[in-house]
């Protein structure tokens, strides 16, 4: 055991929370977990998975460090743990401790006297110790050749981990946050409505979040804003991409059917009735792929479309439930998640999207379903419908 | 549909004797420059023998250019290394009005190691405002750094005469010019312009993008930015590129050589651009501080009223026709230019201005498709208007 070399862990243990509660479901959530982390570190390293009752162990083949990081985005984990395996015996398992410890004393400075304790736990209930025997059994033996560490139970800088399994006994010293939530795409496919701005990758973020694996649509209004807005939005997916390992963006051609709108309907009406026909054009393409609804980035109050009479307007044109992640988010809070994930510094760079296209001087602030309807009858909802998705661009954005 | 390109400010495409240049050190002569054997002493030729034309391009010696990895690298190295270089005598500089990013925000790092930074600034003309300038300079003012030819608006600066004043008030300072948009479009030449170091960059001239060269007079100090080997007398270390130093030689040489013909030509492609411009309601070719100061004729900035640039830019492009909204390293930026301010636009304005450029490839009859182009969007573009 001497000569046991701790500078680098040998696996990942994983721990998941919520999802280990949803009962006869478990397993469909366990397996969509496990898919999506394979997705996520694969490309790095080959992970061999072990899983046992509401454990993953991970033992990547190498850069363990790079793939814990990894595995931090991986929605539906709480917590990962860089990790040493040891025979479960007490002896062996002193022994690993004794040079994880003495590997993770040096990243204090020197002379910094180290606040420490063990902390086991057994689920091995046939192992010869409790919990609480192996911690007085092991300390003592870790601390025999290390300076400037003093036992603390209740504040600890340091705490060495040791779980007791029937495979193998793990110690650990971090414990690094996962992102919560549920594995995604564990609740099926969502399709939401990306434009360049700061609230939609948000609520796409967010749908990921809670089990949906997220398609995307966008708007373009060629040549009246250009190339540089698709990018924009396809960056948008880039960034996302880490949360999610198959991305699609729909790139829908809008120009038609806002010059359409433009000439033939009632100016303050036109961006309530963009709206309207991005959800139709929306809830066409989620049919096509079996996509269970969309989600939007609107709130409640935030711009003149999203006042309670508008929404209705709005969401009456899609077919399939419309979920608003951020429906009663204050704009800091969105703001807040957005610089978390990403996405922010994209969001703000100035390229108009297509609903800057046509802006009317003065836009409907309690817009009326009748007079939509009324204004609709006077298009070819129909084709424009028709011919927009027969013109759709798919960009498919690999996980990065 | 043919394509026409009008924004070679921007960038200009690789010419077919720079490709053939450098053909030969992206394949079989692959050595390293330094090294002692056949293929790295090929190389290192292939450098020397660039480094003679860019010198004879602007009127320098062999051993007075640098190659760089552009332009901005250039004017980095000179405003920081050119600062660091004499911060005993001095923390003081100034900056041209309208100077590249490259050289404004090089200018504002040197805020965080105590010096201090003013602006040169135009007159109500749009014209550099020398008395002003005058009185700016200080005896502890260690650099001065005004371009030469505007990638705005094509206005031809008074470089001599600010090297001029600059001499006789701060004896220690640098003059520094940015003459990327000068190359083969103006005579470039450390001794008739006065200054001590002048950049450049290759793929304005139709070479390679990734290349460029300070040229800085023999015995003038600059720290160096980049440090390691030795490499172009230890002011930028790191393996040379040769085969886009190849092309820069080539691109340089025919630039210097076409000149006279592609500034006649250019001249009436702008008074042609002129006309069809007087056409449209209200837009007007944009020429600040003339006739005062010069103007290269290549660079043709219009504000034409009516949408934004950026919707008729994308227009334009479906029908062919490229150019740019301003500076195009400046389109994300949102302040407006003084020399619009000048020329009487407000903010509203400013983003109705579009850049037109044009290269020494650009053909007349390239420019009468475009100006048909034009006209055909402003008349759709009119008709959405209203």
């Amino acid at each position: 055991m001497t000569n046991f070399d701790a500078s680098a862990p040998e696996m990942i243990l994983v721990r998941y929370g919520e999802l280990a509660l949803k009962g006869k479901n478990r397993g469909m959530f366990e397996h969509a977990l496990i898919r999506n982390m394979r997705a996520a570190c694969e490309p790095i390293s080959p992970l061999r998975i072990e899983q046992r009752r509401g454990r993953i162990t991970v033992i990547p083949e190498r850069r363990v460090g790079d793939v814990a990081r990894r595995l931090q985005d991986v929605f539906g984990i709480k917590t990962v743990s860089p990790a040493w395996g040891a025979e479960p015996t007490p002896e062996a398992i002193a022994g690993v401790g004794r040079a994880v410890l003495a590997d993770a004393l040096l990243d204090f400075p020197p002379g910094h006297q180290v606040s420490f304790r063990v902390r086991s736990r057994r689920s091995e209930k046939r192992f010869r110790m409790t919990s609480v025997e192996l911690d007085q059994f092991v300390a003592p033996l870790v601390l025999e050749d290390v300076a400037n560490v003093k036992v603390d139970l209740k504040h600890p800088e340091l705490t060495l981990g040791i779980e007791v399994r029937t495979e193998r006994a793990y110690i650990f010293v971090r414990r690094l946050p996962g992102p919560g939530g549920l594995p995604g795409g564990s609740l099926g496919r969502v399709l939401c409505l990306l434009s360049g701005g700061i609230d939609s990758p948000v609520a796409a973020w967010m749908a990921m979040k809670r089990g949906c694996h997220v398609d995307f649509v966008t708007f373009h209004s060629y040549p009246y804003i250009g190339e540089a807005s698709k990018q924009k939005v396809v960056n948008l997916v880039r960034t996302l991409s880490r949360y999610q390992s198959q991305n699609r963006l729909y790139v829908l051609p809008f120009t038609e059917i806002q010059e359409a709108i433009r000439d033939n309907a009632p100016s303050p009406y036109r961006t309530v009735l963009y709206r309207r026909m991005m959800q139709r054009l929306a809830s066409k393409l989620a049919w096509r792929d079996r996509t269970k609804a969309l989600v939007t980035g609107e709130s409640l109050g935030q711009v003149a479309s999203q006042t309670l009479e508008n929404m209705t307007c709005i969401g009456a044109a899609a077919d399939l439930p419309v979920i608003r992640p951020l429906a009663c988010f204050d704009k800091e809070e969105a703001i807040e998640i957005a610089r978390r994930i990403g996405t922010f510094d994209l969001s703000t760079l100035p390229e108009p999207d297509c609903c800057t296209v046509f802006m009317p001087p003065k836009a409907v602030i309690k817009g009326r379903l009748d007079v939509c309807e009324k204004a609709e009858a006077d298009l070819d909802v129909a084709g424009l419908v028709e011919r927009s998705l027969a013109g759709v661009e798919v960009i498919d954005v690999p996980g990065c | 549909m043919q394509r026409i390109y009008l924004d070679n400010a921007a960038s200009t495409p690789l010419s077919a004797s720079v490709r053939e240049a450098m053909d030969p050190y992206l394949g079989g002569s692959f050595g390293n420059p330094s090294a002692a054997h056949r293929l790295g002493v090929e190389a290192a030729q292939a450098i020397d023998r660039a480094r003679e034309l860019v010198a004879r391009a602007t009127g320098s010696r062999a051993q007075e250019v640098v190659f760089t990895s552009g332009g901005t690298e250039a004017n980095n190295l000179a405003v920081i290394g050119g600062c660091r270089a004499r911060k005993e005598s001095g923390r003081h500089l100034i900056v041209g009005p309208t100077e590249h990013a490259s050289v404004r925000n090089a200018a504002l790092a040197l805020v965080d190691e105590g010096f201090e930074v003013d602006f040169a600034r135009l007159d109500a003309e749009g014209a550099l405002d020398l008395e002003h300038l005058a009185d700016t300079l200080r005896p502890d003012t260690v650099l001065v750094a005004q371009m030469l030819v505007s990638n705005e608006f094509g206005s031809v600066y008074p470089v001599r005469q600010v090297a001029r004043l600059t001499r006789a008030r701060s004896p220690h300072a640098l003059v520094h010019v940015d003459a990327v948009q000068g190359l083969g479009k103006r005579e470039l030449s450390l001794g008739e312009l006065g200054c001590d170091t002048l950049s450049i960059s290759a793929h304005k001239v139709h070479g390679p993008k990734g290349t460029g060269a300070l040229v800085a007079r023999d015995g003038v100090e600059l720290a160096p930015l980049m440090h390691g080997g030795p490499q172009e007398r230890g002011l930028r270390a790191g393996t040379e590129n040769p085969a886009g130093i190849a092309g820069f030689g080539r691109a340089a040489a025919d630039a210097e050589d076409s000149r006279p013909r592609t500034i006649e030509r250019f001249e009436r492609m702008r008074a042609r651009f002129a006309e069809c411009l007087a056409s449209f309601e209200g837009a007007k070719l944009l020429e600040p501080g003339a006739p005062r100061q010069d103007i290269m004729p290549g660079i043709m900035t219009a504000f034409i009223p009516g949408v934004p640039a950026s919707v008729r830019l994308h227009h334009l492009d479906r029908a062919g026709v490229l150019a740019s909204a301003g500076a195009a390293c400046n389109s994300k930026r949102k302040d407006v230019n003084p020399a619009l301010l000048a020329a009487g636009l407000d903010a509203e304005d400013s983003r109705r201005v579009l850049r037109f450029s044009l290269a020494s490839t650009t053909t007349e009859e390239d420019l009468e498709r475009a100006l048909r182009v034009i006209e055909t969007v402003h008349q759709e573009l009119q008709a959405v208007q209203s």
